[in-house]
């Protein structure tokens, strides 16, 4: 998505009533006028969290997981327009017992899909969440 | 023509021969130092092109193609994604500035640029040579070319084409956009490195030269100066000959005449009115009036021997001094001639030993008043100098004493006698004579 041409008010308000509908699944929400979140709860008693920012003719995408537990570790993934654009693994840590991963996409002509999902082996809970940019 | 002494008007100071070197010599060491700088960029883009085609063909072979994907070619975003994070971290570093890779048809396949994916350019012959048969280009970018319209921030740069292959087989064109930034202090680099052989040889050689052409300089003014003091002596002197010459013939020759013609004319009265003619008497007068008619002529003879060198190379300077010396012997001085070697002299050497002799014979005469007078010319056994020694024992003079204005004589020898590389030597004293000595290379 080329940001200086696509993010206009009419999709802010788009977003922010899909966001409305899908209350308790995914929650949208605004940093700023140019990065869009999303929020949800996983299978079990964790939370996740995507968002995309401009960075640099590129879109940076962070993907949260956030489960309250330290030591888990969970395989993630980051799909963009379909494809598999990254994947990895990562132990949650902290006070809040989570983890993040941030990877710069390709800002491509037209809107891009991107989808993000995370899944403790340990525990088969699966967290998916996905945004249009 | 006057007696007097002329001086060289200082020349300004942009005439003189060292200040002409020396800013003749300091353009061309800024020539130099300007040919350096534009050698030194030149050079530095050389290498500079260089080395951008074996970091292209590197990162090619190393990085690049290994990372080529057919969902690439696709414009597959997840593809895209990968590459641009590995083009990113590895590609995109110190002077690489931009990153396309091309399929054959001109449509640009990968930029790290991404407005520019999937845009189509025509590509030029090189990139098409490039494409068919691998290897690599360089060039400076153009920058009015339709395809760089997104690269105008990034200034001057080196644009370098290597091929790459597919995972399918299909060539692609890795091209890479280096930042020249360095090129500049790459040149200053190379510049510094030929300065000291170029410009400073050159400032080394002109501080080494300068204070030898300041010498040569000063020689030449010094022999110019040597050649206008002689060319005025010369003046000077043939100024004071024709005033001798005239004096002679006034007090020489002409008185003779003049009495001469008094006597005759006496003679031929008393034949008119002398009754009982003495014919004995009459042919002692006569005879004695012959006689100083003979004298007369002889004086006419030296004078002209003095006023018109003799033609040294026809009579042989032997005969030469043989006229010199004949009106001394005929006032009845003791002379004594010697000549050996003269015919081996050169003829500047010659006229030289002439000029000489006929200065001394003539101030003898003239001033010394010697019983005896001696003339030797000689060359050493090597035959390498010439030798003219002039002896009399006249009334001498004082050598140390200050020449009349009129004495331009020994003074002018002493300059020619140098000029020729040789010496002239006067030893005289008050009522000793005098003898006169030259010295010059035979030949």
């Amino acid at each position: 998505m080329q940001h200086t041409t696509k993010f206009t008010i009419a999709k802010i308000g788009a977003v922010a009533l899909s966001g409305v509908v899908l209350a308790g699944l995914a929650t949208p929400a605004l940093a700023n006028d140019a990065d869009v979140i999303r929020r949800g709860s996983c299978a079990g008693n964790s939370d996740w969290k995507l968002k995309a920012s401009p960075e640099n003719n590129r879109i940076e995408v962070q993907g949260e997981v956030d489960s309250n537990v330290n030591g888990q570790t969970w395989k993630w993934r980051m799909r963009h327009n379909g494809q598999v654009s990254a994947r990895g693994a990562a132990t949650t840590s902290g006070p809040s017992g989570s983890f993040d991963v941030r990877r710069l996409m390709v800002d491509l002509s037209g809107t891009d899909r991107i989808g993000w999902r995370a899944k403790n082996p340990a525990t088969g809970e699966v967290c998916r969440g996905s945004l249009r940019y | 023509m006057g007696t007097g002494t002329t001086s060289r008007a200082a020349r300004p100071v942009w005439q003189q021969p060292v200040v002409q070197f020396v800013v003749v010599g300091l353009v061309v060491a800024v020539f130099l130092a300007w040919i350096t700088g534009v050698l030194g960029e030149r050079l530095a883009q050389e290498q500079a092109i260089d080395d951008a085609r074996s970091t292209t063909t590197l990162l090619a072979e190393t990085v690049v193609e290994p990372a080529l994907s057919s969902g690439l070619l696709d414009t597959q975003a997840g593809d895209l994604d990968r590459f641009d994070r590995l083009v990113r971290s590895r590609v995109l570093r110190g002077e690489v500035v931009r990153v396309k890779v091309w399929d054959a048809n001109g449509r640009i396949v990968y930029s790290d640029e991404p407005r520019l994916i999937d845009q189509m350019f025509p590509l030029d012959a090189d990139q098409g040579d490039v494409l068919a048969s691998g290897g690599s280009d360089a060039e400076v970018s153009d920058l009015s070319k339709s395809e760089n319209t997104l690269d105008q921030e990034l200034g001057r740069v080196l644009e370098v084409y290597s091929r790459v292959e597919a995972p399918n087989g299909e060539p692609l064109l890795f091209e890479l956009y280096l930042s020249d930034n360095n090129l500049e202090a790459r040149a200053d680099e190379l510049y510094r490195l030929f300065r000291p052989l170029t410009v400073g040889g050159l400032l080394l050689f002109l501080l080494l030269t300068t204070p030898l052409v300041w010498v040569l300089s000063r020689r030449a003014d010094a022999a110019a100066a040597d050649r206008e003091r002689l060319l005025v002596m010369a003046a000077e002197a043939s100024d004071a000959e024709r005033r001798r010459v005239a004096r002679d013939l006034h007090d020489g020759v002409v008185q003779d005449l003049a009495g001469t013609s008094f006597a005759l004319s006496g003679m031929a009265r008393d034949t008119l009115t002398t009754a009982d003619l003495d014919r004995s008497a009459l042919r002692r007068d006569l005879d004695r009036l012959a006689t100083a008619v003979r004298r007369s002529l002889l004086g006419l003879r030296s004078l002209l021997v003095e006023i018109y060198p003799p033609n040294l190379e026809g009579v042989g300077l032997g005969a030469a001094l043989q006229d010199l010396v004949a009106n001394a012997r005929e006032s009845g001085m003791q002379v004594r001639l010697d000549v050996t070697g003269a015919d081996e002299l050169g003829a500047d050497v010659t006229a030289l030993i002439w000029r000489t002799a006929q200065e001394c014979v003539r101030n003898a005469v003239r001033h010394g008043g010697p019983d005896h007078l001696e003339v030797t010319v000689g060359v050493d056994a090597a035959g390498r100098m010439a030798t003219l020694t002039v002896t009399d024992d006249g009334a001498g003079f004082n050598v140390d004493a200050s020449p009349s204005p009129d004495s331009f004589g020994l003074r002018g020898l002493r300059d020619l006698a140098r000029e020729a590389g040789g010496t002239l030597t006067v030893r005289a004293l008050p009522g000793d004579g005098a003898t006169v000595r030259l010295e010059v290379p035979a030949s």
